[in-house]
C-alpha cells in the first residue's frame, strides 16, 4: 500500500524536475487513481443512473402525482394517492395478501428447506445428487413453469381434472375457488424455493463449529440435544439473515399471481405487486402504481434497515463462535 | 484448530447403513422426484405430436405412442406456429451480451474499489450498497416512462411525440454497461484478499495496469466471475420482465416473453391454449438452463455459501 504511494511520489518528484513546465503530467501522476477510476466509473454509474438510479427516484416520487394515461400530464397531488390507498379495500386487502401470502411461503419453504438441509447434512452417498435435483427447480423460467402447472390444473384437459373424472369425481373449476387458487400458488413458490432454502441452510449447518457437536457428545446429549443446543443457537444469526431475505422476497411474489390466477377470482388473489403491474400497465393509473411501489419499498427499507440494526448489535451477544464461510 | 487435529488423528468411521440415513436416502430421493416431476413431466410432453397431445386424455405419466422430435426440431428449424428461431435468438442474444457486461463491469468495478484510493470512495461504494436494498419493483413503472419518453429516440421531439426507445433493441442493451453493484461487492470482497505486493511485483516486472488487470488479477478471480456469470446468465435466460413490459412487436420476443403470449391466464376467456408449442417453448428455455446448471454448479452452490452466510 505504502509502496506504491511513495513510489508515485517519488515518481511524481523526478517528473517535476525533468519536466517543470508538465502541469498536466504532474497532475496525471499525483491522481493517477482517481483518474482511472474516474475513467472506469464514469461511464459505469451513468449508464446505472440511466436503468435503476433514475427510475428508482423517479419512482419515489410518482406516487405524489396524478397522472392516468401515458399522454396525461402529471399533477401534484400531495398524498391523495396515498390517502386513496388506505380507504380503498381493493389496496388494503393486496398489501395484507403480500404480508400474510409472504409469510406462509417462508414458513413452509425455510421449514422443508431445514428439514432437508438436515437431511443433505449427513453422510449420505450421493448426497451432491440429491442437492442438484432439489435445486433445479430455482433455475427454471418462472413462465415456463408456471404454464406446466397450469397443464395441470386446465379445467377440461388438465392433468388432475382427468384423474378425478376417471375416478369417477366432479372436475374442479380452480380458477372459480380463492383458496384453490392462494394454494396452487403457493405450492409453486414453495416448489420453486424450497431447494434453495437447502442450500443455504447446508451452508449454515456446515458452518457451525464442529468442536461444539464433541463437547456436546462428551456431555451425553443425544441427536435432539445437539440439535436443540447446539446447532440451533449456532445457526441463529445465519437463520436471521435467511429468514429476512426469504421475507423480503417472498412478500414481492407476483409473477406466479399474474400467471397461475392472473389476480382472480374477483381479485381476490391479488397481491400488492400484482395491484402495481395492473395499474401501471392495464388501468395506466401511474400515480397509483408509483404509491403502491412506494409504500412497498418502504415496507421492504424498514425491515431491512430493522434487520441490519439488529444483527451488528447482536454480533457482540453471540456466544457461540461461527466460522467465516469462504 | 485442536480439535481438528484430533479429529484427523482418529480414523474415520466409515458411513454405515444407520436407519436414519435410510430414512435420509428415501425421502430426498422421493421429495427430490416430486420435485423434478414438472420438469419431467414436461420432457415427455416434448416428445408427443402436436395432435396425439391435444387429442390424447393428459396422463399423470404422459407416454407418446409415436415419439417424435419434432418439438425440440422447432426450437432450432422453427415452426409455422412462431417465430420460434426469432425467440431462441433473441434470447441467446440477450443472455450473451448482459453476461458479458456483467464479467467486465463487475470485475473493473470490483478493481476500483478494492485497489485504488481516491476522495469518498467509500462513501460512493456505500451510497451504491444502500441502493440494493430499495426493491427493483418500485422502478418497473418509471422505467416504462423514462423509456417512453427517451429525449430525441424513437420520434420524440424532446420528451414526447413518439415512443422513445419503447420496443427496440435499445431496451435490451442500454442496461449493459451499468455498473453491477452485487457482483462489484463480491469481487472486491475476493480482490482484497489478494496481497497488493502481487501488483507491485507485476508492475515492477513492467507489466502496465491492463496487464496486472487481466493476465495477474483476472485468472485469480475465476470461481467469484463464473459465479456472477451464471447468476447473470441464468437471470437473464429466463427475465420476461423486460421484453414483457418494455417491448411489443413479435421480432423483439425472447423464449419466456414468447409464452407469456400464450399464457392461459392471460388468454380471453374461452380460448384454446396452444399448449404443445408451450411445451417447445418451455423445453427450449429449461434444457439450456439445466445444461448450465449442471457444468456449473460447483461454482453456484459455493458462491450461494459465500454471499449468502458472511457469518
Amino acid at each position: 500500500m505504502n509502496l506504491d504511494g511513495k513510489a508515485a511520489e517519488m515518481r511524481a518528484g523526478t517528473s517535476e524536475y525533468l519536466l517543470a513546465p508538465g502541469k498536466w503530467k504532474r497532475f496525471k501522476i499525483r491522481h493517477r487513481d482517481a483518474l482511472l477510476a474516474a475513467v472506469i466509473l464514469v461511464p459505469m454509474i451513468f449508464f446505472w443512473l440511466v436503468v435503476s438510479g433514475f427510475p428508482t427516484l423517479f419512482g419515489f416520487l410518482l406516487g405524489f402525482f396524478r397522472w392516468i394515461g401515458l399522454a396525461d400530464s402529471p399533477k401534484f397531488t400531495g398524498l391523495d394517492n396515498f390517502v386513496r390507498f388506505f380507504k380503498e379495500p381493493m389496496y388494503t386487502h393486496a398489501l395484507w395478501r403480500s404480508i400474510w401470502l409472504g409469510g406462509l411461503v417462508t414458513a413452509i419453504t425455510l421449514l422443508s428447506g431445514f428439514g432437508a438441509a438436515l437431511l443433505m447434512n449427513m453422510p449420505l452417498r450421493g448426497k451432491g445428487v440429491y442437492r442438484s435435483i432439489w435445486y433445479i427447480p430455482a433455475i427454471t423460467s418462472t413462465v415456463a413453469t408456471t404454464q406446466i402447472f397450469n397443464l395441470f390444473l386446465d379445467t377440461n384437459n388438465g392433468v388432475i381434472n382427468n384423474i378425478l373424472k376417471s375416478l369417477g369425481k366432479e372436475p374442479i373449476v380452480w380458477q372459480y375457488s380463492v383458496g384453490w387458487g392462494i394454494f396452487w400458488i403457493v405450492v409453486y413458490s414453495v416448489w420453486k424455493g424450497v431447494g434453495n432454502a437447502a442450500l443455504l441452510w447446508l451452508a449454515g449447518l456446515q458452518s457451525v463449529d464442529h468442536s461444539l457437536y464433541e463437547a456436546a457428545a462428551v456431555d451425553g446429549a443425544g441427536s435432539y440435544g445437539k440439535l436443540r443446543h447446539v446447532t440451533i443457537p449456532g445457526l441463529k444469526p445465519i437463520a436471521t439473515y435467511i429468514v429476512i431475505t426469504s421475507l423480503i422476497a417472498a412478500i414481492q411474489i407476483y409473477e406466479q399471481v399474474l400467471f397461475i390466477t392472473n389476480g382472480g377470482p374477483y381479485g381476490k388473489t391479488e397481491v400488492l405487486v400484482f395491484r402495481i403491474y395492473r395499474d401501471g400497465f392495464w388501468d395506466f393509473n401511474l400515480g397509483m402504481a408509483g404509491a403502491s411501489s412506494l409504500i412497498m419499498a418502504i415496507i421492504v427499507i424498514v425491515i431491512t434497515v430493522l434487520y441490519y440494526g439488529w444483527s451488528t448489535s447482536s454480533d457482540r451477544k453471540t456466544t457461540i463462535p461461527i466460522k467465516k464461510g469462504g | 484448530m485442536a480439535s481438528n487435529a484430533i479429529r484427523s488423528a482418529r480414523p474415520k468411521p466409515k458411513p454405515k447403513l444407520k436407519p436414519a440415513h435410510l430414512f435420509g436416502h428415501a425421502v430426498l430421493l422421493l421429495v427430490g422426484l416430486v420435485l423434478l416431476y414438472p420438469l419431467i413431466f414436461m420432457i415427455m410432453a416434448g416428445f408427443f405430436t402436436k395432435q396425439e397431445f391435444l387429442g390424447s386424455v393428459i396422463k399423470l405419466f404422459p407416454i407418446p405412442k409415436e415419439p417424435t422430435l419434432e418439438n425440440f426440431r422447432a426450437l432450432v428449424q422453427g415452426t409455422t406456429d412462431a417465430a420460434v428461431t426469432t425467440y431462441l435468438r433473441n434470447s441467446l442474444f440477450r443472455t450473451v451480451y448482459s453476461t458479458a457486461w456483467a464479467i467486465l463491469t463487475s470485475f473493473l468495478g470490483g478493481y476500483v474499489f478494492a485497489r485504488l484510493r481516491f476522495k469518498g470512495k467509500d462513501q460512493l461504494f456505500l451510497l451504491l450498497l444502500a441502493t440494493q436494498m430499495i426493491p427493483t419493483t418500485i422502478a418497473i413503472i418509471p422505467t416504462y416512462l423514462e423509456f417512453a419518453r427517451f429525449p430525441f429516440m424513437g420520434g420524440n421531439d424532446v420528451f414526447t411525440g413518439g415512443k422513445g426507445i419503447l420496443d427496440t433493441w435499445w431496451v435490451y442493451l442500454i442496461g449493459g454497461p451499468a455498473i453491477n453493484v452485487m457482483g462489484t461487492f463480491l469481487v472486491k470482497q475476493s480482490l482484497e484478499k489478494v496481497p497488493f505486493e502481487l501488483d507491485e511485483a507485476a508492475k515492477m516486472d513492467g507489466a502496465g495496469t491492463f496487464r496486472v488487470l487481466f493476465q495477474i488479477l483476472f485468472p485469480l478471480q475465476l470461481p467469484i466471475m463464473a459465479f456472477i456469470a451464471i447468476t447473470t446468465a441464468l437471470g437473464t435466460w429466463n427475465d420476461f420482465i423486460t421484453p414483457f413490459f418494455y417491448t411489443n412487436s413479435d421480432a423483439l420476443q425472447t423464449l419466456p416473453s414468447a409464452i407469456t403470449r400464450l399464457s392461459s391466464a392471460l388468454a380471453s376467456p374461452g380460448a384454446v391454449v396452444n399448449y404443445p408449442l408451450i411445451i417447445t417453448l418451455s423445453l427450449g428455455i429449461t434444457i439450456p438452463a439445466m445444461i448450465i446448471f449442471f457444468f456449473f454448479q460447483k461454482y453456484i452452490v459455493q458462491g450461494l455459501a459465500n454471499t449468502g452466510i458472511k457469518g
